[in-house]
C-alpha cells in the first residue's frame, strides 16, 4: 500500500489565494456526516484502497468574459499587423497576399496569432475556483480530493464564464494529519484511480490549460475556405481537394500550445489520462478563434510498475 | 432566513386513493410488481431483500411567483419552498404506499417533475420506486422509524451492502435563487478586461452551498454517517434563464458492522464484440 498521506508540491494551475467560505459551507463542512460526490461503485473502491471520504468539496470564480481584448470585434479593420504589435508575444505567423493588389473586398495581410490575455483570464478562472476547492479540502484536513470534476459553462444569459469545480476530499484510514501540505488531487476515482496507484503512480494534481489561436484569414485562405480556388485566379487555379495552410497550421499551434502550457506545469512529472478538446468558434467572415483544453492528472512514480493479474476471458450470455 | 425544515414543511398524509389501497392489497397477496430489470431483481435478493412492490407518490403544487430585484443576486426563499415542499410531499405519499406494504425500504427511487399545458405556474412532483423486504427478519427502518428510501440502483444498493453501509434515506436540499442582471454601467465599467466577478461567485457559491447543507441537515435528521452519490442539479424550469434551481440529492447512508465484504474486482477481457 502506497502512502497516500504525504503532502505534494503546491502543485495544481496557478491562482490567487482563495476568499472567505460562505456561511453555510462552514456549517455543511463542520457537519458529522460525510458528503460524498461518488457513485457507489467508486466509493467501495475508494474504501476498499483505505481512503475515507470526508466531504464533497468545491471552488467557484464567475469572469467576465468578453472579447475586448485587442482583436476584439470592435478592432476588425485594423491591421492585423497592429494587433501582433500590441499581442502581447507569443505564437503568431503572418501570411502575405500573393496578388500584389488592393482592394477593400481584398484581404492582403493574414495572421494567425495567439492570445495571451484569453489564456491568461481562463488559467486566472480555472486556478481561482481549483484553489478555492483545495481551500475547503484543506480546512477539512483531508489528505487528499478524488472525482475532481470541472465545468466551464456559461452563466444564464450574462454572457459571463464561469468555473466550477467539483469533488471529494479524502483521508487516508488511521493516517497522519497532513503535514502542512496541500492535498493532492485527481480526476481519477474508483477502480480507475486503484488501477493507476497498482501501476506504481501516485496523484499530485489535476493540471489543465487552454491554449486560444485568432485566425484572420488572407486572401488564399478565405478562397480556399469557401473553395473558390480555380475561379480564375491565375497561376493558383487549381480544382480538387487542397490543403488550407493557414488554418491547418492554427489547429497545430493550439494543440502545441495546450501541451506546452501544460508541461511547464508538471515540473518533471508524468501526465495521465489527459483529454483534450477543441472548439472552434467563428466570430466574423474569415476571423476565427480556436480553443484548445488539455486536462490530465499530474502523477508521481512511486514503485515499479506492478502487473496486474492476467484478465479472465469472458463471454456475456444474452 | 429560514431554512425550510421537513417538520415545518411537511404535512402529515394519511390518504390514499381507492385504486391504490386496493392495489396495495393485492401486491400483500403476494403479487408484486416492480421496475427493476432482472439483474437488478437478482442482485436485491443476493443482498438479502425481496421486491413487494412498485410504490409511488405525487404532489400537484402550485408555485407561485416571487417579486425580486433586477440587479441583486438573491435567493427567493417562497420558491424555494414550493420546490421543497412539493418533492417532500410526493416522498412521504410514496413512504407510505411503502408502509402499508410493511417494507423495509424503496429502492430506485426516482423524483420527477413534469408541467402541463392545463396547470398555469403549477407542476407535478412525483416519486416512485420499487419496495423492498428484508429476508433476515431484522427492521431496516430508518432512525425516524420509516422505510429507507434510496436512488440507488439494485446494483449499486448490492455493492453498498458488502461495503458494510446501509441507506438511511434519499436526501435532498433545493435552492431557488435569482442571478443579478448587470447594469450597463458595470459592464461598461469592466469593458476592455477579463476580470473575475466575485459578487457573482459568492452568490453562486452561496446557492450551491444552501442546497447542500440543507441535505446535510436532512442526513443530520436521519444520524447518517454519510451521504453517497451526491448529485448537483440545476434547473431553471419556466422561470427563465436568471432565476435557477439548484437541487442536492443523495443517499444517506449509515456504517453498520464496518466490515467491508467485497471481493476483490477480477479483471476480465471480454470476448464479445
Amino acid at each position: 500500500m502506497t502512502d497516500l498521506t504525504g503532502s505534494v508540491d503546491p502543485a495544481g494551475p496557478p491562482g490567487p489565494a482563495a476568499g472567505d467560505l460562505p456561511e453555510a459551507a462552514v456549517r455543511r463542512l463542520q457537519s458529522d456526516a460525510f458528503s460524498s460526490g461518488l457513485t457507489v461503485p467508486d466509493f467501495a473502491a475508494c474504501l476498499d484502497l483505505g481512503l475515507e471520504p470526508v466531504a464533497l468539496v468545491q471552488g467557484f470564480c464567475v469572469m467576465q468574459w468578453g472579447w475586448y481584448g485587442p482583436g476584439s470585434g470592435y478592432m476588425r479593420g485594423m491591421s492585423p499587423y497592429a494587433v501582433a504589435s500590441g499581442g502581447g508575444g507569443g505564437y503568431s505567423e503572418t501570411y502575405r497576399c500573393p496578388h500584389g493588389f488592393v482592394s477593400a473586398e481584398h484581404r492582403t495581410w493574414g495572421q494567425n496569432l495567439e492570445q495571451p490575455w484569453v489564456e491568461a483570464a481562463w488559467t486566472q478562472g480555472y486556478g481561482s475556483a481549483y484553489a478555492r476547492m483545495i481551500e475547503e479540502a484543506t480546512d477539512m484536513g483531508a489528505h487528499g480530493v478524488i472525482g475532481v470534476v470541472d465545468r466551464v459553462g456559461t452563466l444564464a444569459d450574462t454572457g459571463n464564464t464561469e468555473f466550477h469545480f467539483l469533488g471529494t476530499a479524502v483521508k487516508v484510514d488511521g493516517g497522519q494529519p497532513p503535514a502542512g501540505g496541500v492535498p493532492w488531487s485527481t480526476y481519477l476515482a474508483g477502480q480507475r484511480l486503484t488501477k493507476s496507484i497498482e501501476a506504481g503512480f501516485m496523484p499530485v494534481a489535476v493540471v489543465a490549460s487552454l491554449a486560444s489561436v485568432r485566425v484572420w484569414a488572407y486572401c488564399m485562405t478565405e478562397y480556399l475556405m469557401e473553395g473558390q480556388v480555380g475561379m480564375g485566379w491565375g497561376g493558383y487555379a487549381s480544382s480538387g481537394p487542397q490543403l488550407v495552410d493557414q488554418v491547418s497550421k492554427a489547429h497545430m499551434a493550439a494543440r502545441q500550445l495546450a501541451r506546452k502550457h501544460v508541461r511547464e506545469q508538471l515540473v518533471g512529472d508524468e501526465l495521465h489520462g489527459a483529454t483534450i478538446d477543441v472548439a472552434t468558434r467563428e466570430l466574423a467572415q474569415g476571423d476565427e478563434v480556436i480553443d484548445c483544453t488539455l486536462r490530465g492528472n499530474r502523477v508521481r512514480r512511486f514503485k515499479d510498475f506492478d502487473p496486474i493479474a492476467a484478465p479472465r476471458p469472458t463471454v456475456r450470455l444474452g | 432566513m429560514t431554512d425550510p425544515t421537513p417538520e415545518a414543511a411537511v404535512p402529515v398524509a394519511r390518504d390514499l386513493p381507492k385504486d391504490a389501497a386496493h392495489r396495495l392489497e393485492e401486491l400483500e397477496h403476494g403479487l408484486f410488481t416492480s421496475d427493476l430489470s432482472v439483474n437488478e431483481f437478482l442482485l436485491v435478493k443476493e443482498a438479502g431483500f425481496h421486491p413487494l412492490g412498485f410504490v409511488m407518490g405525487s404532489s400537484i403544487y402550485h408555485i407561485g411567483i416571487q417579486t425580486r430585484k433586477w440587479g441583486e443576486s438573491q435567493e427567493l426563499s417562497k420558491l424555494t419552498e414550493a420546490m421543497y415542499t412539493a418533492r417532500e410531499l410526493a416522498m412521504t405519499r410514496m413512504e407510505e404506499e411503502a408502509q402499508e406494504l410493511g417494507a423495509d425500504g424503496v429502492v430506485g427511487v426516482r423524483l420527477d417533475v413534469n408541467y402541463y399545458e392545463w396547470g398555469n405556474d403549477s407542476a407535478e412532483f412525483i416519486a416512485f420506486g420499487t419496495a423492498v423486504k428484508a429476508e433476515d427478519g431484522n427492521s431496516y427502518l430508518n432512525a425516524l422509524g420509516k422505510p429507507f428510501t434510496s436512488d440507488l440502483s439494485g446494483q449499486d444498493f448490492w455493492t453498498l451492502m458488502q461495503t458494510g453501509h446501509v441507506p438511511q434515506g434519499l436526501v435532498m436540499g433545493t435552492c431557488v435563487f435569482h442571478i443579478a442582471h448587470r447594469k450597463l454601467t458595470q459592464a461598461l465599467g469592466s469593458m476592455g478586461q477579463n476580470v473575475e466577478l466575485p459578487n457573482f461567485t459568492q452568490a453562486l457559491y452561496e446557492a450551491r452551498e444552501l442546497a447542500m447543507t440543507r441535505m446535510q441537515d436532512e442526513a443530520g435528521q436521519l444520524n447518517a454517517s454519510g451521504i453517497v452519490g451526491v448529485r448537483l442539479e440545476e434547473k431553471s424550469h419556466q422561470w427563465g434563464s436568471h432565476t435557477i434551481e439548484f437541487l442536492a440529492l443523495g443517499t444517506a447512508v449509515t456504517k453498520t458492522t464496518g466490515e467491508v465484504t467485497l471481493p476483490k474486482p477480477t479483471t476480465i477481457i471480454s470476448l464479445d464484440n
